[in-house]
């Protein structure tokens, strides 16, 4: 069956018109493949995780993980608590400095929200994590009190975390340009 | 065969699979200086984790490295050019002809009102031409994910184009409205 909507976002295609690319056994690829080769595969990765075991250490102890923490790409999600919204807490004004001070902060998208569990793939990890999902999971007893975010399945939000919790107060929402743009000041250092 | 040598066979193996469609994945998304340098990282990532590399879906996966590469590189730039604001919600620079040679304006409008990983997923589905079984990896989704979110994303796109119908015949109504 063919796809209107497919094949007219097809013909937006800036490489569809026979733009050339360069070949595989080209001089210029050949070049950049025999440079690839030459790099030695066990330093760089003994060096990454020297660099690793740290930053991960580090921050299974700053987000205080409820459940699996998962350190490779595609493995088991990380766990967070999403907390309750208190009314009564005060929030610290929403600023990109403070923003930025957040241990664990990423961009996903709901795949599910039911029973006070939220489950998102990840779309980008701003600082953190690496896993591909992430579970937010309200405490017991608390599950309607999923914080101040209504999660919905398809939508996409960012979300920080300190010490295992998400923080609301303006820290973690519906991905919006605005929000997004923050993130992105924040993290980019 | 030597260890080494048996490595350079299989990472040649995978550049011959690979090579010229992540070029092109990337080439979609970045201007070409960009695209070379993303390339270059993207090669030198996979030569790196060659051991992980799945026996099958090797491109989508290769796809998956390059998205990611390609995510750091543009943080990187947004860092030394400080121009976070405009880059980040610009769509990625317009590639030669994009949008030019259909003449489709109203879809690229369309499609740049979603959000990011929207527009991402639609590009890989229309673009690279992977359904969601291959989508998947490159996001680091299940096929189910996937799915549900190609689906998803089909639907928004169909009502922004709807949407922009709508509010067209709304002004040329009230445009003819002001010259009777």
């Amino acid at each position: 069956m063919t796809d209107e909507l497919r094949d007219r976002l097809a013909r937006l295609d800036p490489m569809r018109s026979d733009v050339s690319v360069e070949p595989v056994d080209s001089p210029a690829s050949r070049k950049l493949l025999e440079s690839t080769m030459s790099t030695q595969v066990g330093e760089r990765r003994a060096t990454s995780m020297r660099r690793l075991v740290p930053a991960v250490a580090a921050v299974a102890v700053a987000v205080g993980v409820i459940g699996a923490l998962a350190l490779n790409g595609g493995g088991q999600p990380l766990v967070l608590n999403t907390g309750v919204e208190d009314p009564t807490a005060s929030c610290i004004v929403f600023s990109v400095e403070e923003l930025a001070k957040a241990p664990v902060a990423f961009e996903g998208t709901v795949v599910s929200s039911e029973d006070g569990v939220v489950t998102l793939d990840v779309d980008e990890w701003f600082r953190g994590g690496v896993s591909g999902q992430v579970i937010l999971e309200a405490p017991e007893g608390m599950e309607a009190l999923i914080g101040g975010i209504p999660f919905t399945a398809g939508d996409t939000y960012l979300i920080t975390a300190y010490d295992g919790v998400v923080n609301y107060c303006g820290f973690s929402g519906p991905s919006t340009p605005e929000l997004r743009a923050a993130f992105e000041a924040a993290f980019s250092g | 065969m030597s260890e080494s040598s048996e490595r350079r066979d299989r990472f040649e193996e995978l550049a011959a699979l690979v090579y010229e469609p992540v070029q092109r994945y990337l080439l979609r998304r970045l201007n070409p200086e960009d695209a070379a340098d993303v390339l270059s990282e993207t090669m030198l990532t996979l030569w790196r984790r060659l051991d992980d590399i799945p026996s099958h879906n090797r491109v989508p996966w290769s796809y998956g490295v390059a998205r990611r590469v390609m995510a750091n590189y543009r943080r990187g730039q947004r860092r030394h050019l400080q121009l976070v604001e405009r880059l980040e919600r610009e769509p990625p620079p317009p590639p030669p002809g994009a949008g030019g040679e259909s003449g489709d304006t109203e879809l690229t409008a369309a499609l740049a009102r979603l959000s990011p990983s929207d527009q991402e997923l639609l590009r890989l589905w229309a673009w690279e031409g992977l359904e969601p079984r291959d989508i998947a990896p490159v996001l680091g989704l299940t096929t189910n994910a996937a799915t549900i979110r190609l689906s998803r994303a089909r639907k928004k796109l169909g009502e922004g184009l709807k949407d922009r119908g709508r509010f067209r015949t709304q002004e040329d109504t009230t445009q003819e409205g002001a010259a009777g």
